[in-house]
């Protein structure tokens, strides 16, 4: 048998001997696939998302986005900070189809730039949040015991603060023009939401018993949250992370909007939105296209969010 | 510890044909669950041994303790609400009780290893079984991940899955009940431990099933001279596998014998009424025998004897004195006050 099967090592000793398995001698060589390529979770859940107009046109969406975000100017050619307010308030004309703004800038240019900041401060504020959360949820939930209990407290103080509020008072403080407070805020806020989530999905997996037999097998505490519990427990961090990236991108607008986000000469769709509202009877076309750039990118992840959820829920298979 | 404890402690017997040196030794072993409605005293003084190449049967209803049992020897007892309070777990000599939580999980796998009654659940559904089986050496011994693989695909092969090189790579889900149980099994004999703990390792299996998966237990274990501890509440199964026997009701030990002796004479109430309760083929048409009652509340067991309120013989002092383990002879013990009565009956 082991001239059939040249990268066969057989070395074990002792188990060599053995009469091997029932294969006839001379058995056709193994042909892949015989038992169906394998299946997991994840590949299933592909499978089910590749066939979802949903997640279909919520990641056209989003891939867009992250185009645009990337490179703004392959579909602009004017820098959105170039205004000039002779044209306040214009509408279309040739090159530049959304119109001016109250300060004469180019609508279109600055809506497409708009996407870098909230897919910058989306990503980022949701990968902080994912990170900061899973990892305080799942110690949590794997260790159990006072630390367990102090944690699950601090997230009912989190919890009972008001988002908006929060950001009032503490970005209030803040200086300066970059991202990260507003970031920073987010991942303060944000955290105990996939925290609890993270913990209550490694309390269910730690009770498996795959992960009794792994202990009784001779793997140790990390190892076993590692690779036995982790994999079984991140599906709902991920659906949650997911639909979360979607509601921090309006945070961002909101804040932006109060004046206590992001600030000028950043460009933002909250900055923009704030700065129409005044004249959205003379140039409503400056309010629409960013209120619109966000509404649909907030829907696209909540969308997206949605079906990952679908198809990693085998119930609903 | 208290004299009336019923410590089985003396009842604990030595197989008439010990087999080799003594590789496991439970001491009056005690393990108890706080719950919010109270106490549950689930193991109440248990002692049994196993030597090398012998298989001991510890046989039960549900609720008597006995995968507890296995769980606090194999330290894998959720703790709390678990929780140890006596006894001892001598392992080639050493107290596993003692030891350092480190320590303990070098040996768990290594050296003792456990095999589980549903083997779907106890593998990870999302890992391919080559890389569940490649994780022991991979864990214990350090090997890479291609080796590790190599010997799970021999690993498959001893426990005759066939087409083994290529099924290494499937799941868990793709294999059929017996074939996942053998997985369970080549994990467990991996790295060719000392002892094995089953519990109940056939039970979730169909009958023919149940017969090929018991058979390639006994033959692996005379090949590689293992201890067998079989947690089971089947006596079927136990007749054709099992050196002995210990019986356990309400966490404790209540007879202890060779399995012949006891099929033959069970010197205690309750085995006699397991053994009767077995559905024979040369009694067709007769009702069919069962022990009245039901097994005791762990958070109340009775006084004296814990099987008295079930017990046809029982008299006053089953009520109210916890029967000594009597030594029946030198192999065997028996937990009853009247076990001269129940043996010759």
């Amino acid at each position: 048998m082991p001239e059939l099967e040249p990268e066969g090592e057989i070395v074990a000793p002792g188990l060599t001997a053995l009469p091997l398995d029932q294969a006839p001698p001379g058995a056709p060589a193994p042909v892949a696939g015989t038992t169906g390529r394998p299946r997991s979770l994840w590949s299933d859940a592909w499978r089910d998302l590749r066939r979802n107009p949903v997640f279909l046109a919520s990641s056209l969406i989003i891939l867009f986005l992250l185009f645009i975000s990337l490179w703004p100017s392959a579909i602009t050619w004017e820098s959105p900070l170039k205004c000039d307010l002779a044209h306040a308030q214009e509408g279309s004309g040739p090159g530049h189809p959304f119109g001016y703004d109250g300060q004469g800038c180019d609508v279109y240019t600055r809506t497409v730039y708009g996407a870098r900041t909230s897919v910058t401060v989306g990503v980022l504020a949701t990968l902080g949040v994912a990170v900061l959360g899973s990892v305080l949820g799942g110690l949590a939930g794997f260790f159990g015991g006072a630390g367990d209990a102090v944690l699950s407290r601090i997230t009912d103080v989190f919890f009972a603060i008001p988002v908006v509020l929060g950001g009032l008072v503490l970005l209030s403080v803040v200086t300066g023009d970059t991202v990260w407070p507003v970031i920073g805020f987010m991942v303060l806020l944000g955290w105990p939401q996939i925290s609890r989530i993270a913990r209550g999905s490694v309390i269910t997996a730690k009770q498996h018993d795959y992960v009794q037999a792994a202990r009784a097998l001779g793997a140790s505490s990390s190892r076993i949250l590692l690779r036995h519990i982790a994999p079984n427990a991140v599906a709902p961090v991920i659906v949650v992370a997911t639909i979360a990236l979607g509601t921090y991108i309006a945070l961002e607008a909101t804040l932006s909007y109060l004046g206590v986000g992001l600030k000028p000469p950043t460009v933002s769709w909250g900055i923009d939105i704030s700065a129409a509202s005044p004249y959205v009877r003379n140039a409503p076309h400056a309010l629409l296209w960013p209120s619109g750039a966000l509404a649909l990118t907030v829907l696209a992840f909540i969308m997206l969010g949605d079906a990952i959820r679908d198809a990693l829920d085998p119930k609903l298979r | 510890m208290p004299l009336d404890a019923g410590d089985a402690g003396d009842v604990q017997v030595t197989g008439p044909r010990s087999r080799g040196e003594r590789l496991l030794d439970v001491r009056d072993l005690r393990v108890e669950f706080r719950t919010r409605d109270g106490v549950a005293r689930a193991v109440n003084g248990v002692s049994w041994a196993v030597d090398a190449g012998e298989t001991l049967a510890v046989l039960g209803e549900s609720g008597s303790g006995k995968s507890v049992t296995a769980q606090a020897v194999m330290g894998i007892l959720d703790v709390p609400p678990g929780r140890i309070t006596g006894g001892e777990v001598l392992f080639k000599g050493r107290d596993l009780l003692r030891m350092k939580e480190d320590e303990r999980r070098r040996i768990r796998g290594a050296e003792m290893a456990m095999i589980f009654q549903d083997a779907l659940s106890s593998l990870n559904p999302v890992v391919p079984v080559g890389d569940q089986l490649g994780e022991m050496f991979v864990v214990h011994r350090g090997m890479s991940r291609k080796d590790a693989r190599a010997r799970a695909v021999e690993l498959m092969d001893r426990v005759r899955i066939p087409a083994a090189r290529q099924r290494v790579g499937d799941y868990p889900h793709q294999f059929s009940g017996g074939m996942r149980q053998r997985i369970m099994i080549a994990m467990a004999l991996a790295l060719e431990p000392a002892l094995i703990i089953a519990d109940e390792p056939t039970t979730a299996l169909d009958v023919t099933v149940q017969a090929q998966v018991m058979d390639l237990l006994a033959e692996l274990r005379r090949e590689y001279r293992m201890g067998l501890v079989l947690i089971t509440h089947d006596l079927g199964v136990v007749a054709d596998v099992a050196d002995r026997i210990a019986v356990m009701y309400a966490g404790r030990i209540v007879e202890s014998a060779p399995v012949h002796d006891l099929y033959r004479a069970p010197a205690h109430p309750y085995t006699r009424g397991l053994l009767d309760s077995i559905p024979r083929l040369d009694r067709k048409g007769h009702a069919l025998h069962a022990i009245k009652g039901l097994p005791p509340n762990l958070m109340d067991i009775p006084p004296g004897c814990a099987f008295h309120p079930r017990c046809p013989a029982a008299r006053d002092v089953c009520r109210t004195d916890v029967p000594p383990p009597h030594p029946v002879d030198e192999h065997r013990g028996s937990a009853c006050h009247f076990w001269r009565e129940c043996l010759h009956d």
